[in-house]
């Protein structure tokens, strides 16, 4: 890796942190607020690829682990790690990698706005959304002990507000692809 | 505006190796998942709850760092209640919460730079694989935290901007300058650590 790219995996990481600052939006159609901080790692994937992406988010949740409070909310240190959603949290790295992955076959710069905008989103889709959730529902079940598919299944409370990060994450890749193209020369 | 959430003080844990700390919550998070007996279960809940309060942290500071995960357990717990039985609730409920409050534990009596050491001495092995080095990661560690107040006061200024054109601040609109904005610093920063020979490359 150049220096170029490590600077870039910090600074998209920062970023990630900086989201987890935003106050969260709430929604009157959606139960639970939205935080920005998820939309970040379908971001990293749509803007840096796979291996940077993934990279970033990893040092991220590197800082939580040794203790500061970076993840919305002001959370971090190992308890985040001990709860029964950190799941979620493993699952962001490999969804980054994923979400890259498609993004950095798919998206191409000579092609037509619509076809870079459906590619973003069917990696923020199923990197960002469903990748994540891989890892995040059967661990959730594991630590639930006997209720498993009971708590699973309430987890699905977030997907609406999922669906939308996928969308802001399409307009942003793409609006970031034009502006400043990083995707190709992939790391 | 990133403190670490370390607390200063001499307790028993405080003293102990790191890596000690780390080898025990390990150990611990295995036994607590192997237990299901309420007879051990509660006074192991006990005994974190009065190691976690060894640290000197203070009831109120103890319950505002973990009351966001302690309620996803007991969200988690009344789950059991409802749909299996209260004891099946009351196992989950004191496994869990004493696995989240010794890693409070841990985290509240390790500094970061200390917690940082242990990291590098644990990746260094795996330079010989060429995976990741070391040095690397403690740098894009400090980029990190050296770039974070920056970039939100770059959010505020972006925002600033929207409100003096009379534009609503939406997500969208914020989101790209600020990822283009902080992203084009990269080549000057990358340029900056290489004229200070700080990978000798």
């Amino acid at each position: 890796m150049k220096t170029r790219d490590i600077v870039l995996i910090a600074l998209f990481a920062a970023i990630i942190v900086v989201l987890g600052l935003l106050p969260p939006i709430t929604l009157g159609f959606i139960p639970v607020p939205i935080t920005a901080q998820s939309l970040g790692v379908m971001l990293a994937g749509c803007i840096l690829g796979a291996r940077r992406g993934a990279a970033a988010v990893l040092l991220v949740l590197l800082l939580v682990a040794i203790g500061l409070p970076v993840l919305s909310g002001g959370r971090g240190g190992l308890a985040v790690f001990a709860g029964p959603t950190a799941g979620y949290l493993v699952g962001w790295v490999f969804g980054a990698f994923v979400c890259g992955l498609i993004a950095e076959r798919l998206v191409r710069e000579e092609q037509p706005e619509l076809s870079q905008l459906l590619s973003f989103l069917a990696a923020a889709v199923i990197g960002g959304i469903g990748v994540v959730y891989l890892f995040g529902m059967p661990w959730l079940a594991y630590m639930s002990g006997k209720a498993f598919f009971e708590t699973a299944a309430a987890s699905l409370v977030f997907l609406p507000g999922d669906l939308i990060k996928a969308f802001v994450a399409m307009l942003a890749g793409r609006a970031v692809l034009a502006g400043y193209p990083l995707l190709p020369q992939r790391a | 505006m990133l403190n670490g959430l370390d607390i200063e003080g001499n307790s028993p844990l405080h003293r102990m190796p790191v890596r000690g700390k780390l080898i025990v919550l390990f150990a611990a998070a295995i036994l607590l998942f192997l237990l299901s007996d309420l007879r051990l279960l509660v006074p192991a809940l006990g005994l974190s709850v009065a190691l976690y309060l060894s640290t000197g942290i203070g009831v109120a500071e103890a319950a505002r760092r973990t009351r966001f995960v302690l309620f996803t357990v007991l969200l988690v717990a009344a789950a059991n209640t409802v749909f299996q039985s209260p004891h099946e609730g009351a196992v989950v409920f004191c496994r869990l919460s004493t696995l989240v409050l010794l890693a409070a534990a841990v985290t509240a009596t390790t500094g970061i730079s200390a917690f940082m050491d242990e990291i590098t001495r644990l990746i260094t092995p795996l330079e010989r694989f060429g995976f990741v080095r070391a040095a690397d990661v403690s740098l894009a560690v400090g980029l990190v935290i050296r770039f974070v107040p920056e970039i939100f006061a770059r959010y505020g200024e972006i925002s600033a901007a929207h409100k003096a054109r009379g534009l609503p601040v939406r997500p969208l609109t914020t989101l790209v300058p600020l990822i283009i904005l902080t992203l084009k610093d990269a080549d000057t920063i990358a340029m900056a650590i290489d004229a200070r020979g700080f990978r000798r490359q």
